[in-house]
């Protein structure tokens, strides 16, 4: 059953599985698949210094539109990305997520994210909130809209270039 | 004189021509005798008049380990206080910013009004005759003055003024101003706050780093333009250049090689005029402002091309206000304001922020690998067998032109033996 019609039960067991796909490949920096989840009229926002704001006005640690996004994923299979050279080790758990259908036929998501990450002899541990809006397309989805809101997005913050 | 590792050494001595020792990088010792020095004796940047616009105004600042409040008072003034009760020494002011017309300590309830005066006192019965407010106000910042809206604070109580202080790397201040038509930028846009494990002085002017730190910057925007335009401009061939303009403030000179016009993409991505009704606006205004097409085009590439080190903690880069804070020898902060144009239409500083963002911030694609070398920087100097470091490219190339300005090709380490001779000054 395509997501578009599936009960809501089924449709949050669907959102977990591309949920938990989708960390997979930010974990193991599989960038081309990754970027392969987006539509072209995506953007994915990470909040600087407050957890919302218009983005026109106020500095962002990450405001990417697709063509931004193709450039973050080019540059980090590129040589000579520094900062993931080596990458980090990473380990993400979603969860408590919230799933509702939107008017516009898309499906928003509520979640929460710990991220886990090694490198350098250092361990970080991110915690952020995640809204999601993704747009059915066949049996699974495109992210239209990814939001990842740091707590610690007002605090001096280290090296962000793995994907979040 | 002071102690590094058990010796009885001349900091000044650290420095010689060309070479540098890595204890001044790595000394905990120096890096206290630093804070006294230079963050606690020269003007340093605190903060833009726009950060606290309005009367009530407020942000949370520090110099070194200072924890600096400033303040924009009821009557119009802004003011600087250290961060601390009179009574206990509790922190009064707990946010970045906001607007309070108090300061209330949330210990024993003192409180100071945002022009600094202790104004009240709970239970003041309990003092005896010789207890005066008066003189428990907050403490304010020996010195306080600004340039073009830029605060600066010395905690010494006397010295150089300001202006003789900020000498020639004044004009970079001007000329970042320009890209506005009315020469007012505002810092209200937010913070792109960063730490790193390495020195502070590490966050310095270096042109010769381009090619290799930032390979990837110039791989993506041979991708977006279709040519290798930064890869020329920042070569031992390129005729850009490194400037040493006196006491510690230096730059990079990459105008040379620089052109501007409507609806061209350039490497940077700041000061891009888009190809829209707002670029043409933009355009009409700096006419306006400055003259002609051939001025607008020359004030909008001046601005954009700052790239100055105001000695100690300043930097104007580009889009960006850069401020530097030293936590200790191995461990430093760095806040990036981008700067938004005053009078200018809204698309232009969208523009200007997603331009920002591209190259800098945590998940940038040039800064973090600036961070990067920084860390690996501190870790390879702890490796200290040979502890000198060689800083003598176009050492004897370097032009000494009649106003005292040193010049030297865009891969020389002039910008380095700046800011080092100055150091040594400082730490004599």
């Amino acid at each position: 059953m395509s997501a578009a019609v599936s009960s809501l039960g089924e449709l949050r067991e669907q959102i977990n599985a591309f949920l938990v796909h989708e960390a997979a490949l930010a974990d193991q920096h599989r960038y081309d698949e990754w970027l392969e989840l987006w539509s072209s009229d995506a953007i994915y926002w990470v909040p600087c210094n407050e957890d919302d704001y218009d983005p026109a006005r106020h500095v962002s640690i990450i405001y990417d539109d697709y063509g931004r996004l193709q450039e973050r994923c080019f540059r980090l299979n590129s040589e000579g990305a520094h900062s993931q050279d080596p990458p980090s080790r990473l380990c993400r758990i979603i969860g408590n997520e919230e799933v509702s259908r939107n008017g516009d036929g898309n499906v928003q998501v509520h979640a929460n994210m710990i991220l886990v990450e090694v490198r350098g002899g250092e361990k970080n541990i991110y915690g952020a909130r995640l809204e999601y809006a993704l747009q059915p397309e066949g049996d699974s989805f495109k992210i239209k809209h990814k939001k990842v809101v740091l707590l610690d997005n007002d605090e001096p913050l280290g090296n962000l270039t793995f994907l979040l | 004189m002071t102690a590094v590792d058990g010796h009885e050494v001349d900091y000044s001595s650290l420095i010689e021509e060309g070479r540098v020792h890595s204890a001044v990088y790595t000394d905990e010792t120096i890096f206290e005798a630093e804070l006294e020095r230079i963050f606690y004796t020269y003007w340093v940047f605190l903060a833009h008049e726009s950060e606290v616009a309005e009367p009530g105004d407020y942000c949370r600042k520090s110099i070194g380990r200072h924890s600096i409040v400033v303040a924009r008072g009821t009557d119009g003034e802004v003011r600087a206080f250290f961060n601390r009760c009179r009574h206990r020494g509790t922190t009064v002011c707990r946010y970045d910013r906001g607007n309070a017309e108090f300061f209330r300590c949330p210990y024993h309830g003192w409180t100071y009004n945002n022009r600094g005066p202790l104004i009240g006192v709970p239970f003041p019965s309990r003092y005896g005759p010789g207890f005066d407010k008066a003189n428990l106000g907050l403490v304010p910042v020996p010195r306080l003055d600004r340039y073009r809206g830029f605060y600066f604070a010395s905690l010494a109580e006397d010295g150089p003024s300001l202006k003789e202080h900020l000498g020639r790397a004044a004009e970079y201040i001007d000329m970042f101003l320009e890209a506005s038509p009315s020469e007012r930028v505002e810092l209200r846009a937010g913070a792109s706050k960063s730490n790193f494990h390495g020195n502070w002085k590490f966050v310095g002017m270096d042109g010769y780093h381009v090619n290799f730190t930032h390979k990837t910057v110039q791989d993506l925007q041979v991708r977006r333009t279709g040519n290798a335009e930064s890869r020329k401009s920042n070569s031992d061939r390129a005729p850009n250049l490194t400037v040493d303009l006196g006491g510690g403030h230096c730059r990079l000179d990459l105008s040379l090689t620089d052109r501007v016009e409507i609806g061209k993409a350039t490497s940077s991505l700041i000061g891009e005029i888009p190809d829209t009704e707002a670029g043409r606006q933009y355009l009409t205004l700096m006419v306006e402002r400055w003259g002609s097409e051939a001025e607008a085009y020359a004030k909008i590439r001046g601005s954009r091309d700052v790239h100055v080190h105001v000695w100690p903690n300043l930097q104007l880069i580009g889009s960006e206000v850069r401020v530097i804070r030293p936590i200790s020898s191995g461990y430093s902060e760095v806040f990036g304001y981008p700067a938004m144009l005053d009078g200018v239409p809204d698309e232009i500083n969208e523009r200007r922020l997603r331009g920002y963002e591209w190259f800098n911030g945590v998940a940038g694609f040039g800064s973090p690998d600036d961070r990067e070398i920084f860390e690996r920087n501190q870790t390879g100097l702890q490796n200290d067998k040979e502890p000198w470091m060689v800083l003598s490219r176009g050492l004897t190339q370097a032009e000494v032109r009649d106003d005292g300005v040193v010049v030297g090709n865009i891969t020389d380490e002039v910008t380095q033996r700046s800011q080092l001779r100055q150091w040594a000054e400082a730490m004599r």
